[in-house]
């Protein structure tokens, strides 16, 4: 019965509910033979275990952790997904580098209140106009970095003084960026799951028309998606800046398309109105030890990137089959 | 595993086969028929042991409340479902339906609710669409004349040929679909609740085709909530009860009472409750509601513990006031006042902050989030009585949920189930449960508030309707079946395109008198 504490979100989080189709059942034993392969594997593959592969393993995925976690809001919201979380990571930082001279809260302060804003404005657009957000998206990645590259000159900045160095230590021996990583798993899934905001979240995602017809603000509640998305991705941008010392455009290449694999691969419904934060965390780390793994066993980075797309392209068909129930 | 379910199919032909060949005997040969049909979902069992046969040129009912096992029954003849055990017979053998594509080309062909035409085709192109005889060359004058003659068949030869489906009305589509799948050389056509969204006389128009049909020796399954349709079209009717088959039984002589005690296995004591019984102060008032190019000029008054419908046909408005009140329609304009307080009309949130609660007859699109949990429907509009700094509290939302469906009739284990495992019958008590009780000085208002909803939930529903209105509620209604109108409301306010024609007390109504004003036949031209 310590069951019944948890609200239904948070249940589902871990709970499988097992379809009563044969269809669906099968669907579900498909996803734990892959997952049973995916450890064998990488039990069976020599140096998988070791502390340097581990850690490495585990920095990468914080950085595109986040910005999943980001990502699950927007598609939760019933939007699917964003182009734009890769400038904003990159942007963020940009900003935040350029803003050290105010001191590390300051900078800390700016660059989430940026990445927060130019989300959120696309979260209003979508919101209030009802705009295509695959679309939207795809506008605010060109404007934001015709924007930037204006503005920087296509240059990297780089810090002055060792402000950020703080955030390139460890807390309780825990790496900063997979620091910032459990806990932006944790509040998110507290905010989903036993918030206010969080449940209309789901609402509105499962059903835009019926949440409106329930007196809520669905547009109001998608703008908050967005904005909470935009500070998922700051907080990635922030710390891969201070990892790097520097802030470049090119740093967020290609993570909000990591980010939406992790999602899917986590098992949130594109659809949206169905998934979670931690579900997103599961996803961000298969898809990592996949990478892993085929480094180790000597695969170049193009067939890591053919093999997330066929991980991607699998995991949508079988959502897709679930679906058609 | 298919040839296993095979052989499990032959076994349980033979102990049904006595049961078949009795019906069979009174009638033409059958066309299509099940035998020990059986078919679960996990642990509930949706179909047990069914067995009928459907003989050539005959319209055979089938009516049950929601759940008995009608859309099973359906799916398992069209190929969607496999059955668990049982088999289907075309003309009296065996037959192998286990995708859609295998139903179509043994002659059992489903007019689907959704029409599945393409709007932007013409009639004669969406007619010849994707059939197996249409050769790689075409023979379109050839075609064309077999169209045509197929819409002649059906009465409906005023359909141009070269009109594109999206000029037509949703009637009409159902009429060029039913020619579709004539084309096809459908033997069974089968109708689920196609007059749902049909105007009175698309109805006539459908009943007149699906009798040609009959007479070209073809079959129909006809399954329908409205039992006056079922005695005006069917022959026979098969009623099914919790996944058995309770009889097949000859309409004639058959009293509606009797049907409706076979549907439930019970007397149905009264489908309609009592007339209100005190009337307070009025509670909503609209003067000059207008709804460009829909509604104009539309005044009303409701009182505390009324029910005032709105009768209309589909378009003539009757369904987009209770829209516009509940703050759906953008371009409503009109003054509208709530308890003595002005309500601002466009605005769903503000409805609901002057106490107007929605309950809309189209669930899926506006009334249940499928994929959320009953408990997380029930409480989906109070989530702020039940949150401290934007945190909620856990308990008290389930405490709430189970009130409140304890008050709607929904058994509390199902809390958890998600909204689309529900019935048809139990979503529209969901939707219901989640807009009662925030204030009890409260307006409901309901669209269709029972369209797909069984005669057992069906009366559920009236009741609970009148028991909110006696503790002070007012409720508005719009809805296109007559019965329901004449049987529950306490005023009644008719609507014809968009103009307010009669407004009746409960005293004063009556069917025929509705059935002139909302189909005006002084300008009924078209």
């Amino acid at each position: 019965m310590t069951d019944q504490a948890l609200p239904a979100s948070l249940r589902d989080a871990w709970r499988l509910r097992l379809p009563f189709s044969r269809r669906g059942r099968v669907l579900v034993a498909i996803r734990f033979a892959a997952l049973l392969a995916l450890v064998i594997v990488a039990i069976m593959t020599p140096g998988f275990f070791t502390a340097v592969s581990l850690f490495s393993l585990l920095n990468t995925t914080s950085f595109i952790g986040c910005v999943a976690v980001g990502m699950t809001f927007i598609t939760l919201s019933g939007n699917i997904m964003s182009f734009a979380l890769s400038v904003t990571l990159s942007t963020s930082g940009i900003v935040f580098i350029a803003t050290l001279p105010l001191g590390l809260p300051g900078a800390l302060v700016v660059a989430f209140a940026f990445g927060a804003a130019i989300t959120g404005i696309q979260g209003a657009v979508v919101g209030y106009f009802r705009a295509n957000p695959i679309i939207v998206s795809m506008a605010a990645l060109a404007l934001i970095t015709g924007g930037a590259t204006l503005i920087t000159q296509g240059q990297g900045v780089y810090p002055q003084g060792e402000a950020a160095a703080a955030l390139k230590g460890r807390i309780l021996g825990i790496p900063m960026p997979l620091a910032a990583f459990i806990v932006t798993v944790v509040v998110s899934q507290i905010v989903l799951s036993f918030t206010r905001f969080g449940r209309q979240l789901y609402m509105v995602g499962s059903n835009w028309r019926a949440a409106l017809a329930a007196g809520l603000n669905p547009a109001r509640i998608v703008l908050g998606a967005y904005v909470a998305a935009g500070l998922c991705t700051a907080l990635a941008g922030i710390l891969m800046a201070a990892r790097y010392s520097s802030g470049d455009l090119e740093l967020g290449i290609g993570y909000d398309y990591s980010a939406i694999s992790a999602v899917l691969v986590g098992g949130t419904a594109i659809s949206g109105g169905e998934g979670s934060a931690i579900r997103s965390f599961i996803g961000a780390f298969i898809i990592a030890i996949c990478q892993v793994l085929l480094l180790l066993h000597g695969f170049s980075t193009q067939i890591q990137y053919l093999a997330i797309g066929v991980i991607v392209l699998v995991v949508i068909m079988l959502q897709t089959l679930a679906d058609a129930e | 595993m298919n040839a296993t379910a095979t052989a499990r199919n032959a076994a349980a032909v033979a102990p049904a086969d006595a049961a078949g060949t009795r019906e069979a005997a009174a009638s033409p040969p059958p066309v299509v028929g099940v035998r020990g049909l059986s078919k679960s979902f996990g642990p509930i069992a949706a179909l047990t042991d069914v067995s009928l046969d459907i003989a050539a040129g005959e319209i055979r009912g089938i009516c049950g409340e929601n759940g008995a096992g009608k859309s099973t029954l359906v799916k398992i003849l069209t190929g969607v479902y496999r059955p668990d055990e049982g088999s289907v017979l075309v003309d009296g053998a065996p037959a192998a339906v286990t995708t859609p594509r295998q139903a179509q080309e043994l002659g059992i062909a489903i007019v689907a609710q959704e029409l599945s035409l393409c709007p932007d085709l013409s009639v004669e192109d969406n007619i010849w669409l994707g059939s197996l005889r249409v050769p790689f060359l075409h023979k379109r004058p050839e075609l064309r004349r077999r169209a045509a003659e197929t819409l002649a068949l059906l009465g409906a030869s005023h359909i141009q040929l070269d009109a594109a489906v999206a000029t037509l009305s949703i009637g009409e589509r159902q009429l060029v679909e039913i020619a579709r799948l004539l084309t096809r050389d459908a033997r069974v056509l089968i109708l689920d609740e196609p007059t749902a969204t049909l105007t009175d006389v698309e109805i006539e128009r459908i009943f007149a085709a699906l009798q040609a049909v009959k007479r070209d020796g073809r079959s129909v399954l006809y399954i329908t909530h409205r039992l006056a349709e079922v005695y005006t079209i069917c022959d026979r009717v098969s009623v099914l009860r919790n996944g058995e088959l309770v009889t097949t039984v000859a309409l004639k002589g058959l009293d509606r009472a009797a049907l409706i005690e076979l549907m439930l296995g019970r007397p149905s004591g009264e489908m309609y409750p009592e007339e209100a019984r005190a009337r307070g102060a009025p509670a909503l008032v609209v003067e000059k509601l207008s709804l460009p190019g829909i509604v104009d000029d539309f005044t009303m008054t409701v009182r505390r513990g009324e029910i005032l419908c709105i009768a209309g046909q589909v378009g003539s408005g009757a369904a987009e006031i209770i829209a516009a009140l509940a703050g759906l329609v953008y371009d409503a304009d009109g003054r509208v006042t709530v308890n003595g307080r002005p309500l601002k009309l466009g605005s769903p949130a503000a409805a609901a902050r002057r106490g107007i609660m929605f309950v809309s007859g189209d669930r899926a699109a506006e009334g249940v989030f499928r994929r959320l949990s009953v408990l997380q429907n029930l409480v989906a509009t109070r989530l702020h009585d039940h949150s401290v700094l934007g945190f909620l509290r856990g308990g008290a939302l389930r405490k709430a949920a189970a009130r409140l469906a304890s008050s709607v009739g929904i058994d509390r284990r199902r809390l958890r189930a998600r909204a689309e495992e529900l019935s048809g019958g139990n979503q529209q008590k969901l939707a219901f449960g989640r807009s009662i009780e925030r204030q009890s000085d409260g307006v409901l208002l309901m669209n269709e508030p029972t369209r797909g909803i069984d005669v057992g939930a069906r009366a559920e529903i009236y009741r609970l309707m009148r028991s909110f209105c006696d503790e002070g509620y007012a409720l508005v209604m719009a809805s296109s079946d007559l019965e329901e109108i004449v049987g529950v409301g306490d005023v009644v306010i008719t609507l014809y395109r968009g103009r307010q024609v009669g407004h009746y007390r409960r005293s004063e109504v009556s069917m025929h008198r509705i059935v002139a004003d909302i189909t005006h036949p002084r300008d009924a031209t078209s």
